[in-house]
């Protein structure tokens, strides 16, 4: 379940994205998950089989460096207190390292279904 | 009263209707079926991909891609077995399921599996969707992703039950055993990892995609066809099989050399012992070819090829004393090498008994004192054997491809059965001979309390 996002829609619109880059910008820094350490793709639910899937299928490094952010962010929740500046996510740093596996698995269910569902137009 | 003709024209209609009105998802049977009935196959090089092909008449064809990459040329452990897992999983144009799916609507079947020299993709379908099947392969052995997620999901969790399965079988742990140490590298790589192989040091979806690149490159490939003319497969493989790397980086392996020797693993779940002499080479591979092996082979026996009756055979006689046990002589051949092995499974101390009289009946051979008559059954059975083998769909694609990329020749079968014929009973007394003073592999799985040691047997190693 990747999260629903128009990206595609504003990045194909030059004069759009130009007007939404810093309201982006603003709102994912007021978010204040990246002053938790954390990324947007740590924020995606993992209560579902594709989630937990694509948490599955993470590089054994990327899924580590997750547990740890996840760790820190829970720590600093619990103390009530943000991280120091310096390590706070920055902005090039906030990427999307899970969303293109659950696409992808996405992909693969939908492709599924299609096959499944599929009526066959026989050779003449 | 209703005329008769009327009767008559509307029957004739209906039949007519009948006849017309097939269900639309009926699909017709392969219409024109050219094809002869010649059991030996065209050979010819295409784009620098080895074709070959055996027209034989009927609705159904086998197609299969041969690369000379068993565990014989694996340049680590377990990298065959990987490679063959992966065949047919997602490839840059489709995915997996994709893959299986349209096969399953053309009514095809996808299998691959490898022996010690060859690993063999292959596909089953109905004639006239060779196209589809040839582009397929050609998909499967230069674009598969090899990815992670598969690897992990599909493919090693199989290895794994794989080394399980290999665990319990006693026969072939001793089989692999007497490989082992007959060849020791090369050819003595045991079939499939077994258990306690490091796996995860040399097995991942790199080593894979790596070991692909050369083990599907075009100089160590074949393309071999059972039921599609040779234009047709020429013309196809020419068109679907261009993306193939043509690496020049062969996988070798060192000529094979015989060393012989003893080993004991103790098992709880069987016994079986494993007799083993150096055999021929296959037929494929020309100059090195004994069939005085194969009929010794036949002689030895210990399986009857007709039901009632325990056989002609000499290890059938020698067993038959000893309820419970069995005996069969298989002879492996390889393109440089062959192991001809006497099996024997049961009850330890029945094996223990067997076992000695079959080594005196061996020395039987060697002395020269067998029967004409058991000789000429033993000829007619090797004879069987080699033309079954070639006439076998299956065996015979492998032997085709495999003598193609080891540079031999395609299976040629009214030849094999020649050289079979030439067999002396001389000839087969100088083999059994040469076999007795010369050092036997011996290994023993099971009940190591009971079974015996080569010393006991009376055989050299």
């Amino acid at each position: 379940m990747s999260q629903p996002s128009l990206v595609n829609f504003i990045v194909k619109r030059p004069w759009l994205s130009k007007f939404m880059k810093p309201l982006s910008n603003w709102y994912a820094n007021a978010a204040g998950y990246r002053k938790l350490g954390l990324k947007a793709d740590d924020l995606i639910p993992e209560e579902s089989e594709t989630v937990l899937l694509a948490l599955k299928r993470l590089p054994p490094k990327e899924a580590y460096d997750r547990v740890f952010r996840l760790r820190r962010a829970f720590q600093c929740s619990l103390a009530h207190q943000l991280l120091p500046k310096e390590q706070h996510t920055k902005p090039d740093e906030d990427v999307e390292y899970l969303s293109p596996i659950i696409r992808q698995i996405e992909a693969e269910a939908k492709e599924r279904d299609d096959l499944e569902s599929l009526s066959l137009n026989k050779r003449k | 009263m209703i005329s008769r003709s009327a009767t008559g024209r509307n029957a004739q209609l209906a039949l007519r209707r009948q006849c017309c009105a097939k269900p639309t998802n009926r699909r017709g049977l392969a219409a024109a079926v050219s094809g002869s009935t010649s059991f030996s196959y065209d050979s010819a090089d295409v784009g620098g991909v080895k074709v070959a092909s055996r027209d034989v008449a009927g609705p159904t064809t086998k197609l299969a891609v041969i690369a000379k990459a068993g565990t014989r040329y694996q340049s680590a452990p377990g990298l065959t077995s990987g490679l063959e897992q992966f065949a047919f999983k997602n490839t840059f144009k489709r995915s997996a399921l994709r893959i299986t799916r349209e096969s399953e609507l053309l009514g095809g079947q996808l299998n691959s599996y490898h022996t010690r020299e060859a690993l063999v993709v292959e596909a089953k379908f109905l004639r006239e969707d060779l196209p589809y099947f040839a582009e397929l392969l050609g998909e499967v052995i230069s674009q598969t992703k090899y990815t992670a997620h598969e690897y992990h999901e599909e493919v090693e969790p199989i290895i794994k039950i794989s080394q399980k399965k290999l665990l319990t079988n006693v026969s072939e742990l001793a089989l692999n055993s007497a490989h082992g140490l007959a060849f020791h590298r090369g050819l003595g790589t045991p079939l499939y990892p077994s258990s306690s192989t490091p796996l995860t040091k040399y097995l991942n979806e790199e080593s894979i995609a790596e070991f692909s690149t050369i083990a599907y490159a075009k100089p160590n490939i074949a393309v071999v066809a059972n039921g599609a003319s040779q234009t047709d497969l020429a013309k196809w493989v020419g068109e679907f099989f261009k993306d193939t790397s043509s690496s020049a980086a062969a996988l070798t392996s060192e000529a094979t050399k015989y060393y012989g020797g003893e080993e004991r693993i103790a098992h709880d779940s069987g016994n079986s012992l494993v007799i083993a002499f150096p055999g021929s080479s296959s037929f494929t591979s020309g100059s090195s070819y004994k069939p005085e092996i194969a009929v010794l082979a036949a002689l030895l026996g210990g399986k009857s090829s007709i039901k009632w009756s325990s056989g002609f055979s000499l290890l059938a006689k020698a067993v038959s004393a000893f309820p419970g046990t069995s005996a069969s002589t298989t002879h492996f051949a390889y393109s440089d090498a062959g192991l001809l092995t006497i099996q024997f499974s049961g009850s330890a101390a029945a094996i223990r008994s067997a076992s000695a009289e079959a080594v005196k009946a061996l020395k039987t051979v060697s002395e020269g004192s067998i029967s004409k008559e058991d000789f000429t059954k033993a000829v007619a059975l090797a004879k069987y054997r080699a033309l079954e083998e070639g006439q076998n769909i299956e065996s015979g694609i492998v032997a085709t491809g495999s003598g193609l990329i080891h540079g031999g020749k395609a299976f040629q079968i009214d030849e094999v059965a020649k050289s079979v014929e030439s067999v002396t009973a001389d000839k087969l007394k100088a083999a059994a001979k040469s076999l007795l003073d010369g050092k036997a592999t011996v290994s023993t799985v099971g009940d190591l309390y009971v079974l015996p040691y080569a010393e006991e047997l009376g055989l050299k190693i």
